[in-house]
């Protein structure tokens, strides 16, 4: 157990269960005790998008010939057993690599719902997983996972666990991933692109009102999206301030008289499948949300997959944030960057710093 | 069984209905926000004051005083199930759940939510579902109990643990197919949980605790004779079939309404029965009055602290009933066994 903690991205567990009291009912309610993404199943038209930068990334690598690094891949049979590291691998063109994945991958990635299934995201199959005789088994970080991994490890199998909590540990799957499958090119034009679209959106939204936020993940119960997530960090990004930071880590669950009483200015509710959230909030009038008309429904599988396309999900978010007019200020300050590729890179290695600018920082 | 005189019944409830209303008073004064006592007054008794922060009013009114009035009806209906199920089956194991009523209120409300997809789960689906599953459960359980000689309390008792097995399977296996949210929800569910009120809701509760408490309160005077024996009761003029179906009606509309907007509490219909079994006796006229309002007071209780003592996050409140719940009941068993009260 302790070699396999070390592979988790070279970094321990933040939260464990003597420091979560509700630890046990999150991991159950499927919300890691490490904070980590929410899921859901993607829309027809979410799976048609990523379908569609499915495709054209496949394509893109198939003509490439330097798509595949010079060394090749380091593995070729790969089970994954979580969507986000499976829509990462896709991205890549490396789908074909692929041969087993978990059935919650099966349900939202409909392109590689061809492939051998091994069961759920909490409790995969073992011998199924065995039987596909994977030269690496993929999975997050988690309580649950974590068993699984050491019984993989028991029967042989080389499992490498994967962080995605945080913005930067995505950015850190995608060139993981790459390097695992031999796309490292790819990898780094991903990064890059996530990178300067970051850097674009912070320095567009920097001058803009930051309007008090509750990001919901599910109303009810009811879910919000708390500190030391990547939806935090890209709320912050886009100049929203997120209000149930005072919450704690992860995705707490909130009580309504404390969403209430924080009178928040924005209401962005990201529950799956469930229409109607204009109406339900609208139960409470004296939210200024509600009076301002600024109570927001999202598709949540468009911004809450720790994925390869969180480009995409800041960009949407700014328009969710601040209107639509302010995708071409984005556009804009894309080009300038690109124009002056240095800027894109802080010390010349590519990271994007952890602490965001100062302006970003949540107000009181 | 200690004999029961007016004045003590009265006096009993009396205390009851005090305590009931100190702890509905401390559940709309505690919350996570800064709003007293003092706030709660004038918003109570001023609701259309315009210089009131609406804030303020929304919290009290659509928020706290939703939670504490369904918190008190949920209450009150599983605790004088729980109270009936006990005499009628005989068995002080007996409560809510045993029959299979809310395991069938549950698969049927649960159903709704893994396979009814996104609009299914956002109106009046699951706690409708939920409802006509507990009548459901109930019909079928009266109806594949029944023999040629009639139903017996171990039939009834057998059958309904044996549905209440196979729902839960039931349970398990839609839980298992179900999406990541409507995971989470099943579970949420599944413990019990009383967040996002509508008000609307809790006079459709109100009505059938109304009529289920009713009927069981006519009836206490031969539940008191059925719970020595069906061949008893019947020699004493009880007319033993058409009660028990009209008892077992009565649980089954309580425990359906509460399972359908609350989802599974735990411990209130155990524990709260057997506590006033220790304190008042077992006279069924006196017993289900009270437990209706000591049900009522621990579930409002239970629910103040579930969204209070964690600073703006809030607990399921079937956690808290079973937490305080049991070892409260423990210390009162051992009490009473020190005292020679229990034998």
């Amino acid at each position: 157990m302790k070699g396999l903690r070390e592979r988790q991205n070279g970094k321990q567990r933040r939260d464990g269960p003597t420091s979560r009291p509700f630890a046990a009912f999150e991991t159950v309610g499927c919300f890691s005790t490490r904070p980590r993404r929410a899921e859901g199943r993607r829309t027809p038209r979410a799976l048609v998008l990523l379908g569609i930068f499915g495709l054209v990334a496949m394509r893109a690598a198939a003509s490439d010939p330097s798509a595949l690094d010079r060394e090749g891949a380091r593995a070729s049979r790969l089970v994954s057993l979580n969507p986000s590291l499976s829509a990462i691998l896709l991205r890549l063109g490396a789908a074909d690599s692929l041969v087993g994945i978990d059935d919650y991958t099966a349900r939202v990635l409909p392109e590689l719902a061809d492939r051998p299934q091994v069961g759920g995201l909490f409790d995969p199959s073992l011998e199924a997983v065995v039987a596909l005789a994977p030269d690496r088994v993929l999975m997050v970080a988690g309580v649950d996972q974590e068993a699984h991994a050491a019984r993989l490890e028991q029967l042989g199998l080389t499992v490498e666990i994967y962080a995605n909590a945080r913005f930067d540990e995505v950015l850190e799957n995608i060139e993981r991933l790459g390097r695992l499958v031999g796309r490292t090119g790819a990898a780094r034009r991903r990064i890059d692109e996530i990178h300067a679209v970051r850097r674009a959106v912070a320095q567009v939204t920097r001058s803009r009102a930051q309007p008090a936020t509750v990001a919901v993940i599910d109303r009810d119960p009811l879910f919000v999206v708390g500190a030391e997530t990547f939806l935090d960090e890209m709320l912050e990004t886009v100049g929203a301030r997120n209000l149930s930071r005072s919450l704690g880590a992860g995705y707490p669950r909130g009580s309504l008289e404390w969403l209430i009483a924080a009178r928040p200015e924005l209401i962005l509710d990201m529950t799956p499948s469930s229409p109607g959230g204009v109406a339900f909030w609208s139960r409470w009038p004296s939210l200024p949300a509600v009076a301002a008309d600024r109570v927001l429904t999202l598709e949540a599988r468009r911004l809450s997959m720790p994925g390869p396309d969180l480009d995409v999900a800041l960009r949407r978010l700014a328009i969710h944030v601040h209107g639509a007019e302010i995708a071409r200020s984005i556009d804009l300050a894309l080009d300038t960057l690109r124009s002056a590729p240095d800027t894109l890179r802080s010390g010349g290695d590519g990271a994007e710093p952890r602490t965001p600018p100062a302006i970003l920082e949540p107000g009181p | 069984m200690r004999r029961l005189s007016r004045r003590r019944m009265v006096g009993v409830l009396v205390a009851l209905s005090g305590l009931l209303l100190l702890v509905c008073g401390i559940g709309l004064a505690t919350g996570p926000s800064a709003v007293g006592v003092a706030d709660v007054l004038r918003i109570l008794l001023n609701p259309g004051d315009g210089a009131l922060d609406p804030a303020l009013r929304d919290i009290v009114l659509r928020v706290r005083l939703p939670r504490v009035l369904l918190g008190g009806l949920v209450g009150a209906g599983l605790a004088s199930a729980g109270a009936v199920f006990q005499a009628l089956l005989r068995n002080p194991l007996a409560d809510p759940y045993v029959l299979g009523v809310s395991g069938g209120a549950a698969l049927a409300g649960i159903s709704v939510l893994a396979l009814g997809g996104g609009a299914a789960v956002t109106g009046a689906s699951v706690p409708t579902a939920a409802f006509l599953g507990g009548l459901l459960a109930t019909a079928l359980l009266y109806w594949v109990s029944g023999g040629r000689h009639g139903r017996s309390p171990t039939g009834l008792l057998l059958t309904g643990v044996v549905f209440n097995a196979f729902a839960s399977a039931g349970i398990v296996f839609l839980a298992s197919i179900a999406g990541f949210f409507e995971g989470s929800r099943i579970f949420l569910w599944l413990i019990g949980h009383l967040s996002a009120v509508e008000v609307a809701a809790a006079w459709v509760v109100a009505l059938s605790v109304a009529l289920g408490l009713a009927t069981a309160i006519v009836l206490a005077r031969s539940l008191n004779l059925l719970a020595l024996g069906d061949e008893t009761a019947a020699h004493l003029g009880v007319p033993v079939e058409s009660h028990r179906r009209w008892l077992l009606l009565a649980t089954s509309l309580m425990v359906g309404a509460a399972v359908a907007v609350s989802g599974l509490i735990g411990f209130v219909g155990l524990i709260v029965p057997h506590t006033l079994r220790l304190i008042v006796g077992s006279d069924h006229r006196l017993l289900i009055p009270a437990a209706a309002l000591s049900g009522a007071g621990f579930l409002v209780l239970c629910d103040t602290l579930a969204r209070s003592v964690l600073a703006g996050r809030e607990l399921p409140v079937g956690a808290v009933t079973a937490l305080l719940g049991g070892p409260l009941f423990i210390y009162l068993l051992r009490r009473a066994q020190a005292r020679g009260s229990l034998t």
